[in-house]
């Protein structure tokens, strides 16, 4: 459904020194310097999959969906949605995708969300019973009742989220980016808004790209990650795969009788793997996948162990090495 | 874009400005009450020193009748003074909401921009009916049920010109981000060429003869003198014909500039 070859974009940015004489030398001269925002990525979306996106602030993630959605016109490369090319801005199209931005409302300020919807049969010429039948189904899934006859500007922040979405989706979308849904939603509107996008891949099976800062996000809805650092994607997979490739160790963690005569020695334990913790009562370590049965009988064998749990790495804490480019187990 | 489209766009837009209630009345009793105070006391002053009963072909009731038109029919063709729309959707990244719909975004501007004149047309059809007794009759200038009828097209085709003069230097935002002096600039020039400050009768007869070929005497002028009862038939095919073909030359000199503009859109803002 979205295939994307050596995407590239590069942005003229005009660069303004502080102070007052630096702004009087910009209105004869100005400085301006080239920021490449995505470095030629590569890629591919099928039906009914979700693909997050993740990065840093500033990584390219926004600018790749705007390419992707039509917004702006990429520097060099290809991209093809739904057999088009989003740019073009042909109306088919555009009647078959929707983007969600958290951090915009791009709803009509001082219109209730009735008005807006109508509104948005118009432009996508729903026919009048799939409308009624779409906006039920969608605002039923949402909780959204009498907030419909409110004006937009006048809605709490989650209240405007839910409308955004269903705005997003009355068309019944093959495509939808997903920017940030959840920024600056309560704990509870967030569960909400991940529940009703899984429910709506469900019924639905659209391609779907998410972009989000909130891991939760990524390890309720998507299978599979792209990540961005400065432009350039550094990993594409499952959510799995990015523990076993970019983490191949896993946490040993150990209570131990604080009665018994042996307790932990870390000159000892450093020879079974990167120590993390060590006190009296208390083990933790990070040993390579490979060594972990053998360590762990190791250790069960030296120490009267009260309580053994292997577990593997926070992904977040993973894929923050990976926009970080801390990789491996290396450091 | 569909007919159904547009009206709703229209009436949304209009509704939307009517809800302000108090913004409504405040406009059109200040507007009006400034305008006909200035419009009053300097033809008064003007007519008085001159000594002369008709001036470049105005009697003073004829004259002031010619300025409160102006303004009336003016605001309508201006659209709500909002012809900063859309280089405030370029610089602030709204415009990115307007592509992703399937619609054509220069129709759904207009549609916008139509909507925003409602309350301009309802404030100018009040005040028009308080304004002409209050000025009292002219020999010079006499609104008639047939004048209103051919005012009506009239000003819809130069609302339109008005609109399409407005885009290219709106577009400049695409280079420029802020491109409010351009629209000032755009705003004074057009109310000075088009005869929306003086009647252009008043200027010198080579700048009368320049600015008959140039597209601005459609804009407040030509409405003007048309409900004032001033226009014969001829001329008002003549007129709405040619401000047609401007509206035609304007708008396709737009498209380029656009499509250039479209490939530095950054989308800044989202």
């Amino acid at each position: 459904m979205i295939k994307v070859r050596d995407l590239r974009k590069v942005f003229r940015v005009h660069r303004k020194e502080p102070g007052l004489a630096a702004s009087v030398r910009s209105l004869f001269r100005r400085n301006w310097v080239d920021k490449v925002a995505v470095t030629g990525s590569t890629f591919d979306v099928n039906e009914g999959e979700i693909v997050g996106l993740i990065g840093a602030n500033g990584a390219g993630k926004t600018t790749l969906v705007k390419m992707l959605s039509g917004i702006i016109h990429p520097t060099s490369g290809e991209a093809e949605v739904l057999g088009h090319v989003p740019w073009h801005r042909n109306d088919d199209f555009r009647r078959q995708i929707a983007l969600v931005m958290g951090q915009k409302a791009q709803m009509w300020w001082d219109l209730p969300g009735a008005d807006c919807f109508e509104l948005l049969r118009e432009i996508y010429q729903i026919p009048r019973d799939q409308y009624r039948k779409s906006l039920e189904r969608l605002s039923s899934m949402l909780g959204i009742g009498e907030e419909m006859t409110i004006q937009i500007r006048r809605l709490s922040l989650g209240e405007r989220m839910k409308m955004e979405l269903i705005a997003a989706l009355l068309h019944s979308p093959r495509v939808v980016y997903l920017d940030e849904p959840t920024i600056g939603l309560d704990i509870t509107t967030q569960r909400a808004v991940r529940d009703f996008l899984l429910d709506y891949r469900r019924e639905n099976a659209p391609a779907m790209i998410l972009t989000s800062h909130y891991m939760e996000d990524i390890e309720r809805l998507c299978e599979r990650i792209i990540i961005i650092r400065k432009g350039d994607i550094v990993y594409d997979g499952s959510l799995e795969r990015v523990i076993h490739e970019y983490a191949p160790y896993k946490q040993l963690r150990l209570n131990i009788h604080r009665a018994s005569t042996l307790q932990p020695d870390s000159e000892v334990l450093e020879k079974m793997g990167q120590v993390v913790e060590c006190t009296p009562g208390s083990i933790c370590l990070r040993v390579s996948r490979a060594k972990v049965p053998e360590v762990a009988a190791e250790l069960l064998r030296k120490y009267s162990v009260i309580d053994l749990s292997i577990e593997d790495p926070e992904i977040g804490d993973t894929i923050e090495r990976i926009m970080a480019g801390r990789t491996g187990d290396s450091e | 874009m569909s007919l159904s489209l547009f009206f709703h766009l229209v009436n949304l837009e209009s509704r939307k400005l009517m809800s302000y209630r108090v913004d409504f009345w405040i406009t059109m009793l200040v507007n009006l009450v400034v305008n006909l105070v200035v419009l009053w006391a300097l033809w008064t002053a003007i007519f008085a020193e001159s000594g002369a009963e008709i001036v470049g072909g105005w009697d003073l009731p004829g004259i002031l009748a010619y300025g409160v038109m102006v303004f009336l029919t003016g605001r309508i063709v201006r659209g709500g003074d909002l012809q900063m729309t859309i280089s405030t959707d370029i610089y602030d990244g709204a415009l990115s909401r307007y592509l992703l719909y399937p619609r054509h975004y220069a129709i759904t501007k207009y549609a916008q921009q139509v909507g925003n004149v409602m309350p301009d047309l309802f404030q100018s059809v009040l005040m028009g009916l308080v304004a002409i007794p209050v000025l009292g009759l002219s020999t010079t200038a006499t609104v008639t049920p047939l004048s209103v009828a051919m005012v009506i097209p009239t000003i819809l085709v130069a609302h339109l010109l008005f609109f399409l003069m407005s885009l290219i230097p709106q577009y400049i935002a695409f280079w420029a981000d802020n491109v409010w002096s351009l629209s000032v600039l755009l705003r004074f020039v057009t109310m000075l060429l088009g005869g929306a400050m003086l009647p252009l009768s008043l200027f010198p007869d080579q700048v009368q003869q320049v600015l008959r070929w140039l597209p601005f005497v459609y804009l407040f002028e030509f409405p003007t003198l048309v409900v004032l009862g001033k226009v014969d038939f001829t001329q008002w095919y003549i007129g709405i014909g040619t401000c047609l073909l401007w509206c035609l030359v304007i708008g396709t000199l737009s498209v380029p500039v656009w499509r250039r503009g479209d490939l530095r859109y950054t989308g800044v803002g989202i």
